[in-house]
Protein backbone atom coordinates (compact mmCIF):
# COMPACT_ATOMS: atom_id res chain seq x y z
CA UNK A 1 0.00 0.00 0.00
CA UNK A 2 1.58 2.92 -0.90
CA UNK A 3 1.78 6.51 1.89
CA UNK A 4 -1.13 8.12 0.02
CA UNK A 5 -3.52 5.14 0.82
CA UNK A 6 -1.99 4.37 3.64
CA UNK A 7 -2.76 8.25 4.93
CA UNK A 8 -6.57 7.62 3.94
CA UNK A 9 -6.83 3.92 5.22
CA UNK A 10 -5.37 4.37 8.62
CA UNK A 11 -6.49 8.22 9.34
CA UNK A 12 -8.08 6.88 11.76
CA UNK A 13 -5.44 5.48 14.15
CA UNK A 14 -4.08 9.07 15.07
CA UNK A 15 -7.67 10.67 15.73
CA UNK A 16 -8.79 7.97 18.49
CA UNK A 17 -5.19 8.36 19.77
CA UNK A 18 -5.96 11.92 20.17
CA UNK A 19 -9.45 11.45 21.54
CA UNK A 20 -8.04 8.43 24.19
CA UNK A 21 -5.58 10.95 24.90
CA UNK A 22 -7.89 13.98 25.61
CA UNK A 23 -9.83 11.25 27.64
CA UNK A 24 -7.03 10.36 29.53
CA UNK A 25 -5.60 13.64 30.69
CA UNK A 26 -8.84 14.34 32.05
CA UNK A 27 -8.86 11.03 33.90
CA UNK A 28 -6.85 12.08 36.42
CA UNK A 29 -6.86 15.58 36.18
CA UNK A 30 -4.24 15.80 33.61
CA UNK A 31 -1.49 13.39 35.19
CA UNK A 32 -1.06 10.47 33.30
CA UNK A 33 1.25 7.53 34.64
CA UNK A 34 4.31 6.51 32.45
CA UNK A 35 6.96 3.81 33.17
CA UNK A 36 9.11 6.71 34.69
CA UNK A 37 6.45 8.88 36.41
CA UNK A 38 4.18 11.20 36.10
CA UNK A 39 3.60 13.44 33.47
CA UNK A 40 0.56 16.74 32.64
CA UNK A 41 -1.25 16.26 29.01
CA UNK A 42 -3.68 19.22 29.05
CA UNK A 43 -5.95 19.76 26.62
CA UNK A 44 -6.33 23.28 25.98
CA UNK A 45 -8.70 25.75 24.24
CA UNK A 46 -8.31 24.62 20.58
CA UNK A 47 -9.82 21.81 18.68
CA UNK A 48 -10.54 20.62 15.11
CA UNK A 49 -13.37 18.49 14.68
CA UNK A 50 -14.21 16.89 11.28
CA UNK A 51 -16.44 14.60 9.59
CA UNK A 52 -17.64 13.43 6.20
CA UNK A 53 -14.99 12.21 3.51
CA UNK A 54 -14.31 13.44 -0.03
CA UNK A 55 -16.69 16.23 -1.04
CA UNK A 56 -18.93 16.01 2.07
CA UNK A 57 -15.52 16.39 4.07
CA UNK A 58 -15.67 19.55 6.55
CA UNK A 59 -14.25 20.22 9.52
CA UNK A 60 -15.18 22.87 12.86
CA UNK A 61 -13.38 24.70 15.31
CA UNK A 62 -14.19 24.49 18.58
CA UNK A 63 -12.65 27.25 20.91
CA UNK A 64 -12.85 29.08 24.21
CA UNK A 65 -12.67 28.22 27.67
CA UNK A 66 -12.58 24.55 29.46
CA UNK A 67 -16.33 24.35 29.32
CA UNK A 68 -16.69 25.32 25.66
CA UNK A 69 -15.01 22.22 25.43
CA UNK A 70 -18.30 20.55 25.71
CA UNK A 71 -19.25 21.57 22.32
CA UNK A 72 -16.51 19.26 20.99
CA UNK A 73 -17.33 16.27 23.31
CA UNK A 74 -21.29 16.91 21.51
CA UNK A 75 -19.04 16.65 18.39
CA UNK A 76 -17.73 13.05 19.18
CA UNK A 77 -21.20 11.79 20.11
CA UNK A 78 -22.34 12.75 16.55
CA UNK A 79 -19.93 10.91 14.94
CA UNK A 80 -17.21 13.63 14.44
CA UNK A 81 -13.46 12.85 14.68
CA UNK A 82 -10.85 15.03 16.45
CA UNK A 83 -8.31 16.07 14.02
CA UNK A 84 -6.58 18.69 15.84
CA UNK A 85 -6.27 19.48 19.88
CA UNK A 86 -3.89 21.90 21.55
CA UNK A 87 -1.93 20.80 24.04
CA UNK A 88 0.12 21.69 27.23
CA UNK A 89 2.66 18.74 28.23
CA UNK A 90 5.07 19.19 30.93
CA UNK A 91 7.57 16.64 32.19
CA UNK A 92 10.31 16.92 34.84
CA UNK A 93 10.65 20.35 34.82
CA UNK A 94 10.23 20.89 31.33
CA UNK A 95 6.69 22.13 29.89
CA UNK A 96 5.74 22.78 26.33
CA UNK A 97 2.27 24.00 23.93
CA UNK A 98 1.69 22.53 20.88
CA UNK A 99 -1.07 21.42 18.52
CA UNK A 100 -0.72 17.88 17.44
CA UNK A 101 -2.74 16.36 14.20
CA UNK A 102 -4.67 13.02 13.55
CA UNK A 103 -4.39 12.16 10.82
CA UNK A 104 -0.46 12.85 9.76
CA UNK A 105 0.78 13.46 13.59
CA UNK A 106 2.13 16.73 12.71
CA UNK A 107 3.65 18.78 15.45
CA UNK A 108 2.10 22.91 14.93
CA UNK A 109 2.62 25.75 16.62
CA UNK A 110 5.52 24.16 19.17
CA UNK A 111 6.64 26.28 21.82
CA UNK A 112 8.99 24.71 23.66
CA UNK A 113 10.26 25.40 26.98
CA UNK A 114 13.06 28.54 27.03
CA UNK A 115 16.48 27.55 28.20
CA UNK A 116 19.24 29.08 29.39
CA UNK A 117 21.11 28.38 25.96
CA UNK A 118 18.72 31.24 23.94
CA UNK A 119 21.05 33.53 24.32
CA UNK A 120 22.60 35.90 21.83
CA UNK A 121 26.20 34.89 21.62
CA UNK A 122 28.29 33.96 18.38
CA UNK A 123 30.51 31.94 18.94
CA UNK A 124 30.73 28.31 17.47
CA UNK A 125 30.45 26.53 20.38
CA UNK A 126 27.51 29.12 21.62
CA UNK A 127 25.34 28.28 18.08
CA UNK A 128 26.00 24.81 18.67
CA UNK A 129 24.99 24.66 22.06
CA UNK A 130 21.82 26.56 21.27
CA UNK A 131 21.26 23.90 18.15
CA UNK A 132 21.82 20.92 20.50
CA UNK A 133 19.69 22.05 23.40
CA UNK A 134 16.71 22.98 20.80
CA UNK A 135 16.76 19.04 19.28
CA UNK A 136 17.18 17.58 22.93
CA UNK A 137 13.78 19.31 24.06
CA UNK A 138 12.10 18.61 20.81
CA UNK A 139 13.02 14.77 20.81
CA UNK A 140 12.13 14.75 24.63
CA UNK A 141 8.98 16.18 23.42
CA UNK A 142 8.14 13.48 20.50
CA UNK A 143 9.46 10.63 22.67
CA UNK A 144 7.22 11.19 25.33
CA UNK A 145 4.59 11.72 22.15
CA UNK A 146 5.63 7.78 21.54
CA UNK A 147 5.24 6.85 25.02
CA UNK A 148 1.36 8.39 24.93
CA UNK A 149 1.16 6.46 21.72
CA UNK A 150 2.95 3.31 23.19
CA UNK A 151 0.30 3.17 25.56
CA UNK A 152 -2.77 3.86 23.80
CA UNK A 153 -1.64 0.93 21.63
CA UNK A 154 -0.75 -1.44 23.90
CA UNK A 155 -4.43 -1.00 24.60
CA UNK A 156 -6.17 -0.76 21.53
CA UNK A 157 -4.40 -3.93 20.47
CA UNK A 158 -5.81 -5.98 23.37
CA UNK A 159 -8.86 -7.30 25.09
CA UNK A 160 -8.75 -4.44 27.34
CA UNK A 161 -9.71 -2.05 24.86
CA UNK A 162 -13.80 -2.69 24.91
CA UNK A 163 -13.49 -2.01 29.05
CA UNK A 164 -11.15 0.88 27.86
CA UNK A 165 -13.91 2.17 24.93
CA UNK A 166 -16.93 2.18 27.39
CA UNK A 167 -15.13 4.38 29.98
CA UNK A 168 -14.10 6.92 26.87
CA UNK A 169 -18.38 6.57 25.76
CA UNK A 170 -19.06 7.13 29.60
CA UNK A 171 -17.00 10.13 29.81
CA UNK A 172 -18.37 11.97 26.61
CA UNK A 173 -21.47 11.58 27.49
CA UNK A 174 -21.11 12.37 30.91
CA UNK A 175 -22.48 9.04 32.28
CA UNK B 1 9.26 29.23 11.50
CA UNK B 2 11.94 26.95 11.58
CA UNK B 3 13.89 25.01 14.41
CA UNK B 4 15.11 28.18 16.47
CA UNK B 5 11.83 29.68 16.38
CA UNK B 6 10.02 30.45 19.48
CA UNK B 7 7.04 28.55 17.73
CA UNK B 8 7.25 26.29 15.17
CA UNK B 9 6.04 23.19 12.69
CA UNK B 10 7.40 20.19 11.79
CA UNK B 11 7.05 16.67 10.56
CA UNK B 12 9.23 13.50 11.10
CA UNK B 13 10.48 11.30 8.46
CA UNK B 14 12.26 8.01 9.05
CA UNK B 15 15.38 7.67 6.73
CA UNK B 16 15.88 4.43 4.72
CA UNK B 17 18.65 3.08 3.75
CA UNK B 18 22.49 2.56 4.93
CA UNK B 19 24.58 5.11 5.81
CA UNK B 20 27.66 5.53 3.21
CA UNK B 21 30.96 4.71 4.98
CA UNK B 22 32.80 8.11 5.96
CA UNK B 23 29.94 9.74 6.36
CA UNK B 24 31.06 12.87 7.33
CA UNK B 25 32.86 13.62 4.16
CA UNK B 26 30.67 11.99 1.55
CA UNK B 27 27.99 14.58 3.31
CA UNK B 28 30.51 17.86 3.04
CA UNK B 29 30.81 16.38 -0.82
CA UNK B 30 27.36 15.69 -1.75
CA UNK B 31 26.13 18.90 0.55
CA UNK B 32 28.49 21.52 -1.63
CA UNK B 33 26.83 19.56 -5.13
CA UNK B 34 23.62 20.31 -4.14
CA UNK B 35 24.41 24.12 -2.48
CA UNK B 36 21.67 26.41 -3.04
CA UNK B 37 22.60 28.54 -5.79
CA UNK B 38 21.49 32.28 -5.93
CA UNK B 39 18.89 33.36 -9.22
CA UNK B 40 19.03 37.01 -8.69
CA UNK B 41 21.82 38.04 -11.11
CA UNK B 42 20.04 35.94 -13.80
CA UNK B 43 16.24 34.89 -15.00
CA UNK B 44 16.07 31.51 -14.08
CA UNK B 45 12.60 30.95 -12.89
CA UNK B 46 13.61 28.91 -9.34
CA UNK B 47 16.42 26.97 -7.44
CA UNK B 48 16.40 24.89 -4.79
CA UNK B 49 19.61 23.66 -2.53
CA UNK B 50 21.29 23.69 1.05
CA UNK B 51 21.65 26.65 3.09
CA UNK B 52 23.39 26.93 6.33
CA UNK B 53 20.24 26.65 9.11
CA UNK B 54 21.06 29.67 10.89
CA UNK B 55 21.82 31.48 7.41
CA UNK B 56 19.95 31.77 4.57
CA UNK B 57 23.13 32.87 2.50
CA UNK B 58 25.65 30.81 3.65
CA UNK B 59 26.07 27.96 1.21
CA UNK B 60 29.39 27.08 1.32
CA UNK B 61 29.61 25.62 5.06
CA UNK B 62 32.70 26.63 6.37
CA UNK B 63 33.97 24.67 8.79
CA UNK B 64 31.32 21.63 8.25
CA UNK B 65 28.42 23.76 9.83
CA UNK B 66 26.48 21.26 9.21
CA UNK B 67 27.62 18.56 11.58
CA UNK B 68 26.92 19.10 15.08
CA UNK B 69 27.62 16.11 17.08
CA UNK B 70 25.43 13.36 16.24
CA UNK B 71 23.08 15.47 13.59
CA UNK B 72 22.84 16.96 10.54
CA UNK B 73 21.83 20.02 10.53
CA UNK B 74 20.52 21.97 7.10
CA UNK B 75 18.28 24.06 5.87
CA UNK B 76 16.16 23.79 2.38
CA UNK B 77 15.91 26.97 0.63
CA UNK B 78 13.40 27.47 -2.24
CA UNK B 79 13.66 30.39 -4.51
CA UNK B 80 11.11 31.24 -7.33
CA UNK B 81 9.91 34.04 -9.41
CA UNK B 82 6.47 34.20 -9.21
CA UNK B 83 3.58 36.09 -11.54
CA UNK B 84 0.26 36.66 -10.20
CA UNK B 85 -2.69 35.03 -12.24
CA UNK B 86 -4.05 38.55 -12.51
CA UNK B 87 -0.75 40.39 -13.87
CA UNK B 88 -0.30 37.41 -16.24
CA UNK B 89 -3.71 37.54 -17.99
CA UNK B 90 -3.87 41.76 -18.23
CA UNK B 91 -0.68 41.28 -20.18
CA UNK B 92 -2.37 38.72 -22.13
CA UNK B 93 -5.42 40.20 -22.76
CA UNK B 94 -3.35 43.45 -23.80
CA UNK B 95 -0.94 41.66 -25.91
CA UNK B 96 -3.57 39.77 -27.85
CA UNK B 97 -5.44 43.53 -28.79
CA UNK B 98 -1.98 44.68 -30.25
CA UNK B 99 -1.74 41.37 -32.53
CA UNK B 100 -5.24 41.57 -33.23
CA UNK B 101 -5.39 45.43 -34.26
CA UNK B 102 -1.97 45.10 -36.42
CA UNK B 103 -2.94 42.19 -38.14
CA UNK B 104 -6.82 43.63 -38.38
CA UNK B 105 -8.46 40.25 -37.35
CA UNK B 106 -11.30 39.67 -35.48
CA UNK B 107 -10.13 36.76 -33.17
CA UNK B 108 -7.34 34.51 -32.16
CA UNK B 109 -6.83 30.65 -32.27
CA UNK B 110 -6.46 28.49 -29.63
CA UNK B 111 -2.55 27.99 -30.44
CA UNK B 112 -1.89 31.60 -31.06
CA UNK B 113 -2.99 32.40 -27.52
CA UNK B 114 -1.05 29.62 -25.77
CA UNK B 115 2.38 31.14 -27.52
CA UNK B 116 1.18 34.34 -25.95
CA UNK B 117 0.63 33.44 -22.78
CA UNK B 118 3.84 31.75 -22.89
CA UNK B 119 5.88 34.90 -24.11
CA UNK B 120 4.23 37.06 -21.97
CA UNK B 121 4.43 34.84 -18.54
CA UNK B 122 8.16 34.69 -19.69
CA UNK B 123 8.75 38.21 -20.01
CA UNK B 124 6.97 38.72 -16.92
CA UNK B 125 9.26 36.45 -14.96
CA UNK B 126 12.50 38.44 -16.17
CA UNK B 127 11.02 41.29 -14.52
CA UNK B 128 10.30 39.45 -11.14
CA UNK B 129 12.60 39.15 -8.35
CA UNK B 130 12.66 35.83 -6.97
CA UNK B 131 11.28 35.23 -3.40
CA UNK B 132 13.16 32.89 -0.93
CA UNK B 133 11.64 30.51 1.51
CA UNK B 134 13.89 28.36 4.28
CA UNK B 135 12.81 25.51 5.84
CA UNK B 136 15.20 24.04 8.25
CA UNK B 137 15.49 20.16 9.01
CA UNK B 138 17.79 17.84 11.57
CA UNK B 139 19.26 14.63 11.20
CA UNK B 140 19.86 12.17 14.18
CA UNK B 141 21.98 9.77 12.89
CA UNK B 142 22.33 7.33 15.27
CA UNK B 143 18.32 6.97 14.97
CA UNK B 144 17.39 7.47 11.46
CA UNK B 145 15.17 9.85 12.32
CA UNK B 146 14.51 13.56 10.71
CA UNK B 147 12.82 16.96 11.74
CA UNK B 148 11.50 18.65 9.40
CA UNK B 149 10.23 22.03 10.09
CA UNK B 150 7.22 22.34 7.31
CA UNK B 151 3.63 20.90 7.10
CA UNK B 152 3.39 22.16 3.41
CA UNK B 153 3.06 19.25 1.57
CA UNK B 154 4.23 20.41 -1.36
CA UNK B 155 7.73 21.27 0.13
CA UNK B 156 7.99 17.78 1.80
CA UNK B 157 8.09 16.58 -1.93
CA UNK B 158 10.85 18.88 -2.82
CA UNK B 159 12.94 17.86 0.38
CA UNK B 160 12.01 14.10 -0.45
CA UNK B 161 13.21 15.07 -4.01
CA UNK B 162 16.57 17.20 -3.19
CA UNK B 163 17.55 14.84 -0.11
CA UNK B 164 17.28 11.42 -2.39
CA UNK B 165 19.59 13.53 -4.87
CA UNK B 166 21.86 14.68 -2.18
CA UNK B 167 22.68 11.39 0.06
CA UNK B 168 20.75 8.07 -1.82
CA UNK B 169 18.38 7.50 0.65
CA UNK B 170 14.89 7.94 1.24
CA UNK B 171 12.71 10.05 3.92
CA UNK B 172 8.90 8.24 4.65
CA UNK B 173 7.22 10.05 6.53
CA UNK B 174 6.12 9.00 10.06
CA UNK B 175 2.50 9.40 9.61
CA UNK B 176 0.92 7.75 13.20
CA UNK B 177 0.38 4.00 11.44
CA UNK B 178 3.78 3.85 10.40
CA UNK B 179 5.44 5.60 13.84
CA UNK B 180 3.36 3.20 15.42
CA UNK B 181 5.11 0.07 13.38
CA UNK B 182 8.64 1.31 14.82
CA UNK B 183 7.23 0.97 18.44
CA UNK B 184 5.74 -2.54 18.16
CA UNK B 185 6.74 -6.42 17.72
CA UNK B 186 5.93 -8.20 14.87
CA UNK B 187 2.70 -9.90 16.15
CA UNK B 188 1.67 -6.62 17.05
CA UNK B 189 2.37 -4.87 13.79
CA UNK B 190 -0.08 -7.94 12.18
CA UNK B 191 -2.71 -6.66 14.78
CA UNK B 192 -2.44 -3.09 13.59
CA UNK B 193 -2.24 -3.78 9.86
CA UNK B 194 -5.76 -5.90 10.63
CA UNK B 195 -7.14 -2.91 12.53
CA UNK B 196 -10.39 -1.32 11.51
CA UNK B 197 -12.02 2.32 12.75
CA UNK B 198 -13.97 2.11 16.38
CA UNK B 199 -16.88 4.23 17.37
CA UNK B 200 -17.12 6.02 20.41
CA UNK B 201 -20.92 6.58 20.51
Amino acid sequence: MDLVDLITEKRFLGQEFLTWLWFKSEERGGAIALPHGDIQVVFEQHMLLEYGEGDAHQQVICQGQQSELKEAKTGLTTGKKLEQARIRLARDEHEWRLSLTGGLMEYRNVRPPKTMAAGEDSDEAAREGRILDRIGLLEIMVRTGDELFRLFLNIRLSTAWDAEKDRIRGWITGR
Amino acid sequence: MGLLSTSTHFVRYAVEGELPADFWNFAAEHIAHAAFRDIDDNYEERSVGWVSVDNMFDSAFAGASFAIADYLVLALRIDERKVAPSVLKKFCLKEEEKIKKEHEIPRLSRRQRVEIKENVRLALLKKSLPTAAVYDLCWNLAQGSLFFFSTNTKVHEVLESLFKETFGLHLVMQIPFLAATHLLNEMEQQQLADLRPDIFI
